[in-house]
């Protein structure tokens, strides 16, 4: 690709060619080009820390890329500077929406360019107004005037959306659209974005998921290690070309196999009421034993967990681990008693990201790293053992965890406990945000741990996941359990649209005689 | 471990990015230097011995809250009430001196004493009530200052027995108590927050408070702790100041805890929680110290003190946050 801009025919929208790009002498973009033409859907496809954010950020203005050049209609883009970017009709949609959640809809979709009275006011009622027929037209049937804070994050997106094009937006960034949303809303994100396609928008847009790929794009370009692996119509390509272009090679049997669960009961749930209105849930797992639990999101799968833990207070109920009753509401006393926890928020309730790797895995077992309050330096080699154990990918265990990748948080997240006894481990979305390779990594070593002997809750929105790692599941509607699926069943090629008709109430529970 | 790029690179080039890496992530030592050269330079009286026991003399009472200040902004919050309990904390002291006789260690022990009440009750609103630390701080500066003023009528205490003055005024070893409690506070809080399981608890709350109770942290108890250490310093602050001068002054340490408060941001911490150390908040004590010290060797009047410290605050923090963007 030369950098001359071809005179004889129509500029594309966007043209990034042989961007470079690196943080701190790492290469984050080498040698990059893409062009986005009028009316097309370009999915940008490849895993955590392949450059796909970086890339959006230099289409977007917001870094000025190494070298290389960004042009919008034959225009360059002065880099460093979103406003430019902005003018010359490139808007981004950050993963973190950068809506007002305390301001009116109407008001977020008009700040910054107010309708006006002759006396220089607020006219507040001609802005609600247009702000009704844009809701309209994107079929979006929501009241202007509802605070946005209140909002599903999926619907809030399509706001944000509608703002951006509604200012004159002819190229549309989009970073990773559905990581946060619901399904229902996800069909609604297609039909938007179809829309703008129709309209002659161009659009980019991030995802590892390659259904989203399917139902939205025209093309696919996929980013390995900084590199522009693939650039293919989507007509042109199979999903397991693209998926072996995002992780350099043949995906193998990502989920190891499951073996033979123990007899021992090690956690017993009895008569636990998670919340108000919620039916008593109970169960056991044995040593061995990784029980899926499935359901939507809402279901109450992680209010379950939580409760399991003591992070949050049953309503009634009792869990014993290994033969003690624990005490509820004490995260401490579970994790004496032999519980581990992942949760689902891994930056929010997981890590500690301004710690580093050899502290925030000393945390949880504290005491036992503690002599006379004094950390001992045995804390390095277990911890290390452990680490290692786990392929954390690191400079060392002094290194920050922010400065991880999502996938090796994980495992931090994960290997913390490994330094001690546990007798249950609770996971929830145990490879939510984390890549694709290091996510055969996680299920090797929840097999591994589980063979060993640990007791396995796993809550889980991805349903191979389930269906693949568990002896058994639990399908959860409305802080309930409405049904148990033995292994046998979850091989049943039917099975993922009987979880989806039970967790969505569409069906009632199929007789089952599956105790055990 | 990835050390494939350090092997690529000469040994001279490792060299300079170290070293220049070393430059931009300790800035506030930069700055630090500069200002001395600079005082250093206009003056022959500033980097004299006799000079630079003057400037820890000044520093020791602001070093003890700057430290419990450290602990608190660590956790994600704020100590507003520090100045006031100097104040309380001085009072009482006085008036244990004057009424309850002449031993110089129930002054000493009123003042912590009355420091670790004012801290424990404003450490028991936060953990325990979840009033937010800035509101609970404010209400305690306004109340102790009140109760300062009340122990003495309005008035300060004069006529206290000479051995009031003991404490800040023995030298040992050519230091004064205070500069030694100073020294030696700084790395107890130092070792404390490195090495013991107490100080990462402190961090990892501020980090992140969730995850930390997720991990077992009874992150009340150590909120609790972090208040009642700060206004336990400031109580021997309190004292420190009084036996100074041999006088109970009600005003006594008003504003301190901005000067307190800059010294913790200059050193590097975030008023978000987790991040600092207390090596930077020495860094940026001795920093404002230094400078009010040659300001006022140089002559310069108060309020244009006031003026340069303001500018230097911010200019300091100012490049704090331009280096760390840069070698990030």
């Amino acid at each position: 690709m030369t950098f001359v801009t071809d005179l004889t025919v129509d500029a594309p929208m966007l043209w990034c060619s042989g961007v470079h790009m690196s943080f701190g002498g790492v290469p984050v973009l080498r040698d990059v080009s893409i062009r986005l033409e009028p009316g097309t859907v370009t999915a940008l496809a490849g895993e955590n820390g392949a450059g796909k954010s970086t890339l959006m950020k230099i289409a977007s203005g917001q870094y000025r890329p190494d070298s290389g050049r960004v042009e919008v209609r034959g225009e360059p883009l002065p880099a460093g500077r979103t406003q430019a970017a902005y003018a010359l009709g490139v808007a981004i949609v950050p993963q973190e929406l950068a809506s007002i959640p305390e301001m009116m809809v109407y008001e977020n979709l008009f700040v910054g360019r107010e309708i006006k009275n002759r006396l220089g006011l607020l006219n507040r009622s001609a802005m609600i107004a247009i702000a009704r027929t844009q809701l309209q037209s994107f079929g979006l049937e929501i009241d202007p005037r509802v605070r946005m804070g209140t909002l599903p994050v999926g619907v809030r997106q399509i706001v944000e959306i509608i703002k951006a094009t509604e200012r004159g937006a002819r190229v549309l960034l989009l970073d990773e659209p559905t990581s946060a949303i619901a399904r229902r809303e996800v069909a609604l994100l297609v039909q938007v974005v179809l829309a703008l396609r129709d309209k002659g928008v161009a659009i980019l847009f991030t995802t590892h998921k390659m259904e989203e790929i399917r139902a939205m794009a025209d093309r696919v370009v996929v980013l390995r290690d900084g590199r522009l692996v693939t650039n293919s119509p989507l007509a042109d390509i199979t999903d397991d070309e693209i998926v072996t272009a995002m992780i350099g090679r043949k995906l193998q049997a990502l989920f190891p196999d499951v073996l033979p669960a123990g007899s021992e009961v090690v956690l017993e749930v009895s008569g636990l009421v998670v919340a108000e209105g919620g039916d008593p849930i109970s169960f056991t797992v044995r040593r061995g034993e990784i029980l899926g639990l499935a359901g939507l999101v809402g279901a109450g799968r992680t209010e379950l967990i939580e409760c399991i833990y003591g992070v949050r207070r049953p309503l009634a109920g009792t869990i014993t681990v290994a033969g003690r009753v624990l005490r509820p509401g004490s995260p401490r006393f579970a994790i004496e008693s032999g519980l581990a926890i992942v949760p689902e928020d891994r930056k929010g309730a997981g890590v500690v990201l301004p710690m580093s790797v050899l502290d925030n895995a000393t945390l949880p077992r504290i005491a036992a790293f503690t002599r006379f309050g004094l950390l001992t330096p045995r804390r390095k080699d277990a911890i290390g053992a452990v680490m290692e154990s786990m392929r954390l990918k690191s400079n060392g265990l002094a290194q920050h965890v922010e400065n991880l990748s999502g996938g090796n948080q994980q495992k931090v997240v994960l290997g913390r406990w490994l330094t001690g006894d546990v007798d249950a481990l609770l996971l929830d979305e145990p490879t939510r945000g984390v890549d694709v390779g290091a996510r055969s990594e996680i299920y090797r070593i929840i097999t591994d741990l589980s063979a060993s002997g640990l007791a396995v809750v796993m809550a889980s929105s991805d349903m191979p996941e389930i269906l693949s790692l568990s002896h058994r599941a639990l399908v959860l509607r409305g802080f309930g359990v409405v049904a148990e699926l033995d292994r046998q069943q979850l091989n049943d090629p039917d099975v993922q649209d009987l979880i989806f008709r039970l967790a969505s109430g569409q069906d009632s529970p199929k007789p089952e005689d599956t105790e055990s | 471990m990835n050390t494939t790029a350090a092997n690529t690179e000469s040994v001279t080039q490792r060299a300079a990015r170290l070293t220049g890496n070393f430059l931009i992530r300790h800035a506030m030592i930069v700055v630090m230097l500069l200002i001395v050269g600079f005082f250093a330079y206009r003056s022959a009286r500033f980097a004299t011995p006799e000079n630079l026991l003057t400037v820890l003399i000044a520093a020791a009472p602001f070093a003890l809250i700057a430290l419990g200040q450290t602990l608190v902004i660590l956790t994600g919050g704020i100590d507003l009430s520090v100045g006031s309990i100097i104040a309380v904390s001085a009072m009482a002291a006085a008036w244990s001196a004057k009424n309850l006789g002449d031993n110089p260690l129930i002054p000493l022990s009123v003042a912590i004493l009355v420091g670790l009440i004012a801290g424990s009750v404003n450490g028991f609103v936060v953990s325990r009530l979840n009033v937010p630390p800035f509101i609970t701080t404010l209400g305690m500066l306004t109340l102790a200052s009140g109760l300062a003023y009340a122990i003495g009528n309005g008035a300060p205490i004069n006529g206290l027995p000479a051995n009031f003055g003991a404490f800040a005024n023995t030298k040992i070893g050519g230091l004064t108590i205070p500069v030694i409690l100073m020294i030696a506070s700084i790395l107890v809080f130092a070792f404390v927050m490195k090495r013991t399981s107490y100080g990462m608890r402190v961090y990892a709350i501020g980090g992140n408070r969730l995850a930390a109770e997720i991990a077992g942290v009874r992150s009340r108890l150590v909120l609790f702790s972090v208040y009642a250490i700060s206004g336990l310093l400031a109580g021997v602050s309190g004292l420190m100041l009084s036996s100074r001068v041999i006088t109970g002054a009600p005003n006594l340490g008003q504003g301190y805890e901005l000067d307190a408060i800059a010294a913790v941001v200059i050193g590097g911490a975030s008023l978000m929680g987790g991040r600092g150390t207390i090596w930077g908040t020495a860094i940026g004590l001795l920093l404002i110290q230094t400078l009010n010290n040659g300001l006022d060797i140089l002559l310069v009047p108060s309020y244009w003190q006031n003026v340069v410290k303001g500018v230097i605050i911010v200019a300091a923090v100012g490049v704090d946050v331009w280096a760390s963007k840069r070698s990030r």
